[in-house]
């Protein structure tokens, strides 16, 4: 790895500062978990000169519900969401999610926020924050801004944070708490695989009429950044729950995504693993939904 | 440069290490604890595996500033005055390990696990390898050892026998 300056942010306020000090002068970037950032940093021939370490910012470690909803802070792992009784209890499909991202071991480093800052298109966190509408939380040297995350994701590895702005938390808001989701993900092999394809879907039922409420549907790795599938989504809403018109919803989100063809997969591959994931990723919402009544 | 103090194998270790320096190779050319072994360097084999504060990470996915202050174990701090832990001495006897360079981060993955779980299931043991990669022995005689140890510090039974 070359050599860079290393600063350690005491708290997210001194973060933001240390980043607007030095972005002025010197490329640099932030570490948390560092489970991208030193796997790349090892290779690039793009080092930073300085890298701020905001891992030890410990408020931005806690879960926590409050008025406006379901409150990650960013530096919580991937195993801590796994282990939290109120994600277990209110959406098993984050925990599915976490449990699907790398190895025990980058799974203890690796963190919620660094997952999407990333912003790699096949991230195992998007599609089921996607489908819940999830928003982000930036701390900049003014104070804090909330963006929803559909805003977030500029492209691949770009994302709307400014060089002196940190992602502080993931809110899922108070009208999703709770919302039947689903999470599903097709990898080559079960341990530390990418996503060839990953799907999470989000729906209430209006349990009179037996429709879909609300639906949302968010895709990975078919497009430069996470998306939804809004055509898919604008099908269920108001329609019977059938197995018919999941099937359907799923041959119309294969037509929302737009994938690319690489060496993992060829792009009507993933089309079709779109198609057949939304279906199943709908059907498990449901049971959900139904275990829940 | 950066000091760093980190608490390793339960002795504050004190060392000036350039700050790019990860955990991995302060444990390896710092404090002379060659152990923990530098595989592939981006976190997919698992083989520097160490248990931070009670849980497994990668030490070449850290650094060692961001080491500092903490609870480092790794796998020279296993054995004790009375002889080598249950976990070292199931592998040896279950002739878990051929090579053994993915031993060190196996064992301490096993070990965070069983902390954890005295009781782990199969499936809980293969999950808990996912992050640890073996080229040559397999995993087979590495899952029975772990199941063996973790029989072993439960007090089920005193001596490891097959």
């Amino acid at each position: 790895m070359r050599a860079f300056d290393l600063y350690v942010a005491k708290d997210s306020r001194d973060a933001v500062m240390l980043l607007a000090k030095h972005s002025a002068t010197s490329k640099v970037k932030v570490i948390a978990g560092g489970t991208d950032l030193l796997a790349d940093l090892k290779f690039s021939a793009h080092s930073p000169n300085v890298v701020v370490d905001i891992s030890r910012a410990d408020e931005l470690k806690s879960i926590t519900v409050t008025d406006g909803g379901l409150r990650i802070g960013a530096l919580v792992t991937h195993s801590q969401i796994m282990k939290s009784p109120v994600i277990q209890q209110m959406f098993p499909a984050l925990v599915d999610a976490a449990h699907t991202i790398g190895a025990v071991q980058t799974r203890n480093l690796g963190t919620l926020g660094g997952n999407l800052v990333t912003a790699v298109p096949s991230m195992d966190s998007g599609p089921t924050l996607m489908a819940l509408e999830a928003i982000a939380s930036i701390q900049g040297p003014g104070g804090r801004r909330e963006v929803p995350l559909t805003d977030f994701f500029l492209g691949p590895r770009k994302t709307i944070l400014k060089a002196d702005e940190i992602l502080a938390e993931i809110i899922i808001p108070k009208q999703n708490l709770g919302k039947p989701t689903h999470f599903l993900k097709f990898g080559l092999r079960k341990g530390q695989a990418l996503a060839l394809v990953n799907v999470g879907a989000s729906f209430w039922v209006d349990a009179k009429k037996n429709t879909f409420v609300a639906p949302r549907i968010g895709l990975g790795a078919v497009a430069p950044k996470v998306i939804h599938a809004p055509q898919a989504e604008a099908y269920l809403e108001g329609r019977e729950i059938t197995p018919e018109a999941m099937a359907e919803a799923g041959r119309i989100a294969a037509t929302d995504a737009k994938p690319i063809s690489d060496f993992r997969a060829s792009a009507g591959y993933r089309k079709n693993l779109v198609a057949v994931l939304t279906k199943r990723a709908l059907e498990g919402a449901y049971a959900l939904a139904q275990a829940k009544r | 440069m950066v000091t760093v103090t980190i608490n390793i194998n339960g002795e504050n270790r004190t060392a000036t290490v350039p700050p790019e320096t990860t955990l991995l190779r302060a444990l390896r050319d710092n404090f002379n604890l060659p152990g923990s072994k530098l595989g592939c360097d981006v976190g997919d084999c698992g083989a520097c595996t160490v248990i931070v504060d009670g849980k497994p990470i990668n030490s070449c996915l850290m650094l060692a500033a961001q080491a500092d202050g903490r609870k480092v174990l790794t796998i020279e701090g296993l054995a004790s005055m009375n002889g080598v832990h249950p976990l070292q001495r199931a592998f040896e006897d279950c002739a878990s390990l051929q090579c053994g360079f993915c031993g060190p981060g196996v064992i301490m993955s096993a070990k965070a696990l069983i902390d954890e779980n005295p009781d782990p299931t199969i499936p809980q043991i293969r999950d808990a390898l996912g992050g640890n990669l073996c080229r040559c022995t397999g995993y087979v005689k590495m899952i029975e050892a772990i199941q063996i140890a973790a029989r072993v510090m439960r007090g089920e039974t005193a001596e490891v026998n097959r």
